[in-house]
């Protein structure tokens, strides 16, 4: 039960750090752009920032689940 | 008291030492990193505005600054009775929001000694602040479900709606959050936490089995990290990115800069300084029109209401806003200068292009609805008059009625009539033959020349003398005010009308004025001050109302109990606020059951025949006046009342349209008056 609990707990983790991340990435895109970025550049910037996740994304996970406290060891 | 502030941070040694003073410093350095991308942001949009024409919009600061608290603050003009769903969420979302930051500003000072206020004011503070996150999430629950489910058509959705809506909720979610992990840390319960953080406290008992984990410093810094920082950069996001959220700070500079001159005064054009007439490009626009550009949130209210893009006309106000925003931001792509590009789109043909210009009736319900005051007539009409003085490109039935105009000082082409032919054996005074008068009755092109119009003249010719009011008529000498003119965009011609006949009234020493039209009425006491042409000028229904009201007239019931819809015209109501008057004369009037139309008043939907379309050829299948003929069909009207010579024209061929001019009559307030009156009507 516990170690559900315990992933549970991490899929949310996950789940709330991707979305920032999400917001943080995709907010630099539409920023980058909107200060003038030519269009020609905007696949591979989009293209980059998409790996960039992808590999925070990764990150994340083994992190969480690494370092994620035990659950009811209170 | 003083232990108060202990006990709210009593338990919560690691968030206080480990977590809260360092977010203390980093706010110390996260925010003049805010204030300086807030800055950059605002010069991005400033140097655009700067491109603009100059327009003194100074002074009335205090008028100014009260609408602009009422729109921003209060949302008055958001929060209506047909818009109810959408005025409560956005107040929910902006009273949420402020909720929240007051309290977070209070508390981010109430540790460490900073401020001394009273100390119960921390308490308060978690609560506000509880209750604005709240609120923002009931109203951006409402949002979601009115942009992602029920989808109105004026709303268009674009990625970065997609972006803040995931970003905000994130942010009010992960705050709660935050609040939930330091009171399940806490290792005593000081405060009453249901009653001052309520959602806190639901949500510390999530998490009863991570009492011991939780502590651990790391995991807390993941729960402040995870808010603060996206928190931050959201901050510097919407201030960076040209981001609609701008509109915080935009919507009311806007508000506050808006027109405080008659609604329907046009700006004229000093024709012997000039050197370009109209807007061709988009630095002609003045900086107030550049700004508009900016302040639009998309909303769409423009949209929903203009009877041209009703009637499937290419013209979208909404669209124009943001084609001409488009437009700027493409000729002056570079952040920080005001330089432009080489090669332009041509503004009039394919940005907005000429047949979305002539689509434009004039009536201002785009501007009515707008909720931040963005003036699109004038942009409209400013274009017009590129088209028309620089390139001579009308429409050319409208061609036709300028043609008269200059021709003939009226733009009935084709008429036979005279402009005394309605007055033939009222005894009517002419001032030419006869000058002692007090009252000058200004008759107005269409109310003296079109067949179905001159019964208007007549009878309110008839009420005046039955009121015993000594009145009089330019006859001949009478031109038009101009209205068309200046609507279609040749500000030279309306200029000439307008001072010609401001010479012939001044050499008849005329002083007060009374007219059916409401074009007319518009023009001469809003548009002739500016050419030095200053008269009381009072539009016949509210003359007839006074004359009613103080018992110079006296009516009697109509035998035939029809229902009556009055129809607001746009020139006399949006224009000039004139709603009431029109209806106190119904109701003076007995034996008719009076109904409103379902849009009335300040939303009156326009009856076509504004801004020159009295005269232009139109597509049968999308005509404005159709439209709203319906709408009296659907209110099961025996008559439709107006009050100006232009809607009665439309209507008498909405009914004719729609096959029901046999059981619906559209008819002028004035005709109904003599009725009433128990007068032979026949002679009218």
């Amino acid at each position: 039960m516990d170690i559900l609990l315990r992933v549970i707990a991490i899929f949310i983790e996950v789940s709330l750090l991707a979305l920032i991340f999400y917001c943080l990435l995709n907010g630099a895109r539409l920023t980058i752009f909107d200060l003038g970025l030519g269009v020609k550049y905007r696949k591979m910037v989009t293209t980059a920032l998409v790996v960039d996740g992808g590999i925070i994304l990764v990150f994340l996970i083994s992190h969480l689940t690494l370092l994620y406290p035990a659950i009811g060891a209170g | 008291m003083d232990s108060l502030r202990e006990l709210f941070w009593a338990g919560q040694e690691v968030y206080i030492t480990q977590v809260f003073m360092p977010i203390i410093i980093g706010v110390g350095i996260f925010f003049p990193a805010i204030i300086g991308l807030f800055v950059l942001g605002f010069y991005r949009r400033y140097r655009l505005w700067k491109v603009g024409q100059g327009d003194n919009r100074s002074g009335e600061w205090l008028t100014r600054l009260l609408t602009t608290l009422a729109v921003a603050v209060a949302n008055v003009r958001i929060v209506r009775l047909k818009e109810l769903y959408p005025g409560l969420m956005h107040s929910l979302i902006f009273g949420g929001t402020a909720l929240l930051f007051l309290g977070k500003i209070i508390r981010l000072f109430s540790f460490g000694g900073l401020t001394v206020p009273p100390q119960s004011i921390y308490l308060y503070a978690s609560l506000i602040s509880e209750i604005g996150g709240v609120l923002i999430i009931i109203g951006g629950g409402m949002a979601v479900y009115r942009r992602y489910i029920r989808r109105p058509p004026r709303l268009d959705t674009v990625p970065e709606d997609n972006l803040v809506f995931v970003w905000a909720s994130l942010l009010v979610l992960t705050g709660f959050m935050i609040k939930g992990y330091r009171i399940a840390v806490s290792d005593i319960t000081p405060p009453d936490w249901t009653m001052w953080s309520p959602v806190g406290y639901l949500i510390s008992n999530v998490f009863p089995t991570f009492m011991t984990e939780a502590k651990d410093e790391i995991l807390v810094w993941h729960r402040v990290l995870i808010h603060t920082i996206p928190a931050f950069v959201f901050l510097g996001y919407i201030w960076l990115n040209r981001s609609r959220l701008q509109h915080i700070l935009i919507s009311p500079l806007n508000v506050f800069f808006r027109s405080l001159k008659p609604k329907g005064a046009l700006a004229p054009i000093d024709l012997e300084k000039a050197e370009s007439f109209g807007v061709s490009q988009i630095e002609g626009f003045t900086w107030k029109q550049l700004l508009d550009l900016d302040a639009c949130t998309r909303c769409g209210r423009c949209q929903d209401a203009c009877p041209a893009y009703f009637s499937g006309k290419k013209l979208n106000p909404k669209k124009v806003i943001q084609d001409l925003k488009a437009h700027l931001q493409a000729v002056y792509p570079y952040p920080l200068v005001k330089k432009p590009v080489e090669s332009r789109p041509d503004m009039l043909t394919e940005v907005i292009t000429e047949e979305v210009l002539w689509d434009c009736t004039t009536c201002r319900a785009c501007q009515q609805a707008c909720p931040v005051y963005i003036e699109h007539v004038d942009k409209m009409i400013d274009m017009r008059r590129n088209l028309a003085m620089e390139k001579s490109q009308f429409p050319e039935s409208a061609q036709e009625a300028l043609k008269s105009l200059g021709t003939r000082e009226h733009p009935w082409r084709g008429t036979t009539a005279g402009r005394t032919d309605w007055a033939k054996g009222l005894g009517v005074k002419v001032l030419a033959e006869d000058k002692n008068i007090d009252i000058l009755y200004w008759v107005g092109c269409t109310a003296a020349l079109e067949d179905r119009n001159m019964k208007v003249s007549a009878a309110t010719a008839r009420i005046l003398q039955a009121a015993g009011i000594n009145f009089g008529i330019l006859g001949t000498e009478e031109a038009c005010c101009g209205d068309p003119a200046r609507r279609l965009g040749d500000e030279y011609l309306f200029q000439t009308l307008c001072q010609k006949n401001i010479e012939i009234l001044k050499s008849y020493n005329v002083t007060k004025i009374v007219t059916t039209c409401p074009h007319c009425f518009n023009s001469l006491k809003n548009e002739y001050p500016q050419f030095g042409g200053n008269f009381e000028v009072i539009h016949h229904t509210r003359f007839i109302n006074d004359l009613i009201a103080s018992g110079k007239i006296k009516l009697g019931g109509l035998a035939s109990n029809k229902t009556v819809a009055y129809h607001d015209s746009c020139y006399l109501g949006r224009y000039n606020d004139i709603y009431q008057p029109p209806r106190d004369i119904l109701q003076a009037i007995g034996g008719i059951k009076k109904v409103e139309l379902s849009r009335c008043m300040s939303t009156s939907f326009c009856c076509g025949g504004g801004g020159g379309h009295m005269w232009m050829e139109e597509e049968p299948a999308k005509r404005v006046n159709t439209k709203r003929t319906q709408d009296v069909i659907d209110a099961k009207a025996d008559l439709v009342a107006t009050a100006c010579p232009y809607c009665l024209s439309m209507f008498e061929d909405g009914l004719k349209t729609k096959e029901v001019a046999e059981s619906v009559k559209a008819i002028d307030l004035s005709e109904l008056v003599l009725q009433a009156m128990a007068l032979d009507t026949k002679k009218a």
